[in-house]
């Protein structure tokens, strides 16, 4: 046995250095944090509830892999893909009032549905609006579960049993076929999900904290609440047991394929919300899905791995800390830090993932795969 | 004795490989009747070497051949009789044969070029690859995006310049040829832009005389050297400022001013309009640091103030705040932006909810009027201005705007409504103008066509300033843009080409334009990339 | 008894890189029809698919192919043999091709580059992305499964921002330009005319050879000779060590094989080869674009691995073939169905083709109406679904599929 191999793995960290090195970033960014707040409070608390609110989206679509994970052992690489169809499928409810009021849809030669009269959202969504809103939300949030239910009764449960990795290829390819669809249907660039909020938000100190932020939070909050008594519930029992061990589940009678089912239902709905708020400041400004939506999947994915594939607290705390990392990067380090790059702190949720990833292997909050021989 | 039956049969290969590879140059009639031949000769040679009943079988299928032989044109047949005789004579002695055989190959591979030449000289045109004679066909190629990051912009244009030669082709075609237009998908990538490159510039069924559309800027530049190889003409649909620069684009007719010149006419419009403090928020490379440059130039020439320099730093993809809190701290009276509309749509409404309320404005693809039905759309309706290098859709009565707005209607009566099919006729114009020259000079080789791009000037019918691409890039490199106020209330979202009203949100402020500083600048790439 | 099928009488025969006299003279012939098979040459073309596969242009797809073996062979090594899972060989591939611009590049205004010849930057193409690979090492042994796939997308992220900054673009040039890249011409040094010229048509010996005809050839000897490589190094210590520590590592640690030895020489070597490719790629367009090297890229090589058949050195090589050349193959259908003009073909092209007004799955309009798919969207969707359908019904791979009828054959018809 080569000391190499020996060393590096005997370098296994106990429990105090990861909490050390947590502890040490955040006293660190605490300290910067007061200086920054001592400076001018009024952005100071700007860019923490612009953070906050990414890191609520991030931890959103986190909470997604995490519940796919949890269930059937494997990253879905799809979720970006999800994301965006969930997000399409509320711009078409919206757009399109008739679905409520019985007018029927009239699509153009080119297959895609005309706008109304929506034409300013600010103004529009007032009044009864709001309702349409989320009465769509709702109604896309089925859909977006109906998706999640038919990609795993073709595409994952074959699979059962087989390597994990050829699981997460097969999401691979799944995303690149989403991704054609999702963009024939923007052709035209961008497809309005709007928000009853709309970009307004209330001023702090002279600082606007958009109202988006909130709803991020919130909308997460209640994601994690939700997600934390669905555990405590006989289905979630059978679900943990499924992520425990897929043959001793069996073995008690409990059905895996109905858990895989609701797992890939649940993550595929968790993706369309994130998708809709990946349409809202502080992600866009355009509140409408464009080609690049997709990409929030692979912002948030650092925030996965460094939480935990397997851990929900690892989804919130890893998708909040992600986010922090972002934008405070973004608006207090970049003038000193040129040689970077323009443009870096999208690499800063890499790094920080990189940097945890040597110190704990399987994330802050995940559970070390045992290894027998 | 053994030793001279193989002496015999090797000689016999060596006619039958040279009757082989002298048969190339044959067409189809006359290579059937020659293979007859051949394989009669081998025939009369098997029957030489054994016995006369041999012979008598040669003699028959000569017959046969005979027959065959005599279907063909009376040219062919005498090629023919004539391989038969070199084929008989090679039963007796087959070195002659091989020799006959050579010659006769070569003798009639001789007139096809011959009459090829007599063709040509009848259509008094001179071609070599793109062009069908026969069919009175001139094919052009469109490499272009149609899956990549541009396809919503670049279908439409694909599609508009579709639609513009069939209403040539229907109307008496370039000069009466028939010209077709050959569409490869280059996915903004530039591999497959190198395959199509190669299938195009090829001599198969999609070869073509020049590239109509060569789309972005890394594939053109990619292309940009075999273009030259090749004598090829192409016109890049990117409005890079190096192309003009016969060390970059020597080859490349690049349509329309560039974003350098772009960027100096609309600073000096904004500067006179908003006021002298100026922030820089573009893409990095050649697209919006060409721009950027632009800006500088102006802002040396006027005296401006550039309070904030985000020059390449808006990074695709990534968080804005930084270059947002750059903007909304400088205090900027009004911002230049060369960026692609999800990016402008984050910049503007990123830096409104922060409090800023300084104009905008942003190189020509930055913008798209579909941004008028989201969010940000009366942020820009208040605050952005519109830089283009054509009249848009419906502006003024140029015999150009006439036609692209009639035979859209005609040809494309569904098409959603966009101005970017002023692009696809200037193009065509371009390149129908083009061919007529080369045409008229009786030369339709590449190079010719090549010839007749560097001598042509341009008029595209009022949609944009003439333009012709001989001699100095200083003279030639046009400088007029036109500038657009942004007004919500005139969009029309989901409209087709057919729409009487149909409106993308634009209202001329001014037009051609050429600012005081653009018109004194020397020409020289303001990026240079390598 | 001898030469039958299965019967080895000792460790060393079985493992020899042709085992049988049939394979060796299939092989040999297989490899000489390669190498002939852009010249129209008389018996040649008449092998199915050779003439089309030889003919202009389809030349420079096929040479893109042989760059792709060559990449693939190396994730091959990592991923298949070792059992570490990547997503990040598209970035070793960019390191290659960023150091072989930088060691072979002319320098500019904006941009460095010494000049240097192919003989120095092709290897150097391929150290540079080794010792990259080995820097990544610690990390990357540290971490299993899923965790290593995510940590090399990270670095497919981290090389795109690095390759589009401020001194990032000295070596690869403008951010969504890019920068020309040196032709693969073979020099001594920095002399005017090349020892052997093969970025431009003419004579190679007495022979009149095409650009396009002198790449491919460059490139299959070439993919040649790493295949080689790949398979000796497969079928050595250190490949029997690799498949040790991808089919139960602890185990393999336990029966004393380093692990992180093992581990740092497959990412290194792996590496190695995607330089190398990196590198040949850039050099095939003669140009040099960073956003080439994506996660797009990436994903095709797992799928070339996992169509091909991963573990195997055959597997990358049908897998390479199989991913390029198909959505070029569907594209030719295509056109061909378009040209059709009577018969069961127009059939075939009234059911399949349509411009927006009747039924049709592949759309041959500019503008797509309705929801049906251009060819060039649906080849997109086809590689998806190529990815999912193998991996579902045929894990092994087209290598497994003809395992699976050579293994019938052979015994029947005695199928059991």
């Amino acid at each position: 046995m080569a000391p190499a191999a020996g060393s590096l793995r005997s370098l296994d960290l106990r429990r105090g250095a990861p909490l050390g090195f947590l502890f040490g970033a955040l006293g660190a960014a605490l300290i910067f944090g007061l200086v920054q707040l001592a400076n001018d409070p009024a952005l100071f608390f700007q860019t923490f509830m612009k953070s906050l609110g990414l890191g609520s989206v991030y931890a959103l679509i986190a909470l997604g892999f995490v519940l796919i994970f949890k269930a059937t052992q494997t990253i879905n690489f799809a979720q970006g893909a999800l994301a965006a169809t969930g997000a399409l499928f509320v711009a078409f409810l919206v757009q399109e009032r008739s679905v409520f009021t019985g007018d029927a849809i009239q699509a153009d030669r080119y297959g895609h549905i005309p706008f109304t009269n929506l034409r300013n959202p600010l103004n529009a969504m007032g009044g009864p609006d709001w309702l349409y809103w989320v009465l769509s939300v709702a109604i896309a949030l089925v859909f977006a579960a109906a998706v999640g239910l038919v990609v795993e009764r073709l595409a994952i449960r074959p699979m059962v049993g087989e390597p994990l990795f050829s699981v997460a290829v097969i999401t691979l390819g799944l995303e690149i076929m989403f991704r054609v669809f999702n963009n024939d249907a923007v052709v035209i660039d961008f497809r309005p999900v709007h928000a009853p909020w709309g970009l307004e938000g209330f001023t702090v100190g002279g600082e606007l904290i958009n109202w988006s932020f909130i709803a991020a939070m919130v909308t997460a909050a209640a994601a994690f609440v939700a997600v934390y008594f669905f555990y405590r519930s006989r289905l979630g029992i059978a679900m943990r047991a499924v992520a425990f061990d897929q043959e001793a589940a069996m073995a008690q009678g409990i059905n895996v394929g109905r858990v895989f089912a609701i797992a890939w239902a649940a993550g595929a709905v968790l993706a369309a919300i994130g998708g809709i708020f990946a349409t809202q400041p502080p992600v866009d400004q355009t509140l409408s899905v464009d080609q690049e939506t997709a990409n929030i999947a692979f912002r948030a994915l650092p925030a996965v791995i460094l939480g935990g594939l397997d851990s929900v607290t690892g989804a919130l705390l890893g998708g909040l800390l992600v986010g922090v990392a972002e934008i405070y990067a973004g608006q207090y380090a970049a003038a000193n830090t040129s040689w970077l790059g323009a443009g870096y702190p999208l690499i800063v949720p890499y790094v920080v993932m990189l940097i945890g990833l040597l110190v704990r292997p399987y994330g802050f909050f995940g559970t070390p795969e045992i290894q027998r021989v | 004795m053994n030793r001279t039956r193989w002496l015999i049969a090797t000689l016999c290969v060596v006619a039958l490989v040279a009757a082989a590879c002298g048969d190339d140059d044959d067409d189809s009639a006359s290579s059937s009747a020659a293979a007859e031949a051949e394989a009669d000769a081998a025939a009369a040679q098997e029957a030489a070497e054994a016995a006369d009943a041999a012979r008598a079988d040669a003699e028959e299928r000569l017959a046969e051949a005979q027959a065959a032989a005599e279907a063909a044109s009376a040219e062919q047949q005498a090629a023919a009789q004539a391989e038969l005789e070199a084929a008989m004579a090679a039963a007796d002695e087959a070195q002659a044969a091989a020799d006959a055989a050579t010659a006769e190959a070569e003798a009639a591979a001789a007139r096809e070029s011959e009459a090829q030449a007599a063709l040509a000289a009848a259509a008094e045109i001179a071609f070599d690859f793109g062009v069908d004679v026969d069919e009175q066909v001139i094919r052009v190629g469109l490499n272009t995006d149609l899956t990549g990051a541009f396809a919503p912009l670049t279908t439409k244009i694909t599609d508009g310049h579709e639609a513009y030669w069939e209403w040539v082709n229907a109307n008496g075609g370039v000069e009466g040829w028939t010209v077709e237009p050959v569409v490869l998908d280059n996915a903004y990538d530039v591999p497959t832009h190198l395959e199509n490159y190669e299938v195009m510039s090829g001599d198969g069924a999609e070869s073509v005389v020049m590239l109509a559309t060569s789309t972005g800027s890394p594939q053109s530049a990619a292309i940009a050297g075999r273009l030259v190889e090749d004598d090829m003409a192409a016109v890049p649909l990117s409005w890079y400022s190096g192309w003009a620069d016969p060390e970059i684009g020597q080859n490349l007719f690049e349509v329309q001013t560039n974003y350098c010149i772009e960027a100096m006419n609309g600073s000096t419009y904004m500067a006179e309009t908003y006021g002298d403090k100026v922030a820089i928020a573009t893409f990095p490379g050649d697209y919006g640091q060409d721009a950027g440059r632009g800006v500088k130039v102006a802002a040396e020439a006027l005296g401006l103030e550039v309070v904030y320099d985000g020059e390449g730093a808006v990074i695709p993809g990534a968080d804005q705040t930084p270059v947002i809190n750059g903007i909304v701290n400088s205090g900027a009276d009004w911002v230049w932006a060369t960026v692609n509309p999800g990016h402008l749509a984050e910049l503007m409404g990123g830096a409104f909810s922060a409090g800023f309320r300084g104009h905008w404005i942003g190189s020509n693809p930055s913008w798209n009027p579909a941004l008028l039905n989201t969010a940000v759309g009366p942020i820009a309706d208040e605050f952005y201005t519109h830089s283009a290098y054509t009249v848009l859709w419906g502006v003024g009565e140029a015999e150009g705007m006439r036609e692209t707005i009639d035979v859209m209607r005609e040809y494309r009566p569904d098409a959603p409504f966009d101005d970017v099919y002023i692009y696809s006729f200037i193009q065509g114009y371009v390149v129908q103008q083009i061919l007529e020259r080369a045409i008229l000079t009786g030369d339709l080789t590449r190079a010719g066509v090549l010839a007749a791009a560097n001598s042509v000037t341009a008029n595209l019918k009022g949609l944009a300033p003439e333009q012709s691409w001989r001699g100095d890039p200083n003279a030639n490199v046009v400088r007029e843009t036109y500038l657009y106020d942004v007004d919500l209330s005139l969009y029309t979202p989901g409209a087709t080409v057919s729409d009487v009203d149909g409106n993308s949100g634009f209202r001329l402020i001014k037009g051609p334009y050429v600012s005081e500083t653009a018109a004194n600048w020397e020409y020289e790439p303001c990026f240079v990339a390598s | 008894m001898l030469g039958r099928p299965n019967l080895y009488t000792s460790y060393q025969q079985e493992n020899q890189l042709l085992p049988t006299w049939t394979q060796k003279v299939v092989f040999t012939l297989f490899v000489a029809v390669l190498f002939l098979l852009p010249f129209d040459l008389p018996v040649i073309s008449q092998i199915p698919l050779v003439r089309f596969l030889g003919d202009g242009d389809w030349l420079l797809i096929m040479s893109r192919m042989l760059v792709f073996a060559i990449a693939a062979l190396g994730l091959n090594l990592l991923s298949g043999i070792g059992g570490q899972v990547s997503l990040g060989h598209a970035f070793f591939m960019g390191v290659g091709a960023c150091a072989a611009v930088y060691l072979g590049g002319t320098s500019g205004e904006t941009t460095w580059g010494h000049g240097l010849p192919i003989w120095v930057w092709l290897p150097g193409a391929g150290v540079a992305a080794a010792l990259v690979g080995v820097l990544v090492s610690p990390v990357a042994v540290r971490v299993r499964g899923l965790y290593l796939a995510i940590v090399t997308l990270g670095l497919v992220f981290l090389g795109l921002h690095f390759g589009n900054t401020s001194w990032g673009t000295k070596i690869a040039g403008a951010p969504a330009y890019g920068r020309d890249f040196p032709s693969l011409d073979v020099r001594l040094w920095k002399e005017e005319t090349p020892l052997l010229d093969v970025s431009s048509s003419g004579r190679w010996l007495w022979f009149e050879v095409t650009e396009l005809q002198k790449l491919y050839l460059f490139m299959l000897t070439l993919t040649i000779l790493f295949a080689v490589v790949a398979k000796n190094l497969s079928r050595s210590r250190t490949g029997r060590a690799l498949q040790a520590i991808r089919d139960r590592d602890i185990a393999a640690e336990v029966m004393g094989v380093a692990e992180f030895r093992y581990k740092l020489i497959a990412f290194a070597v792996s590496s190695f080869f995607a330089g190398v490719a990196g590198a040949l790629f850039a050099a095939l367009l003669e140009r040099l674009q960073v956003e080439q090297f994506g996660l797009f890229l990436s994903v095709e090589f797992i799928a070339i691995l996992l169509i091909g058949g991963a573990g195997t050195t055959a597997g990358p090589l049908i897998g390479s073939f199989f991913v390029v050349m198909v959505p070029e193959f569907v594209k030719a259908f295509t056109k061909w169905l378009e040209a059709a003009e009577s018969g069961p073909t127009e059939v075939l092209a009234g059911a399949m083709l349509t411009d927006g007004d009747d039924f049709g799955i592949i759309n041959t309009a500019i503008q797509t109406p309705g929801w049906t798919l251009s060819v060039d969207a649906w080849n997109i969707v086809l590689f998806g679904a190529l990815i999912i359908v193998f991996l579902i019904a045929e894990p092994l791979g087209i290598f497994g599929i003809w395992v699976r009828i050579r293994n019938y054959w052979k015994r029947w018809p005695f199928s059991y």
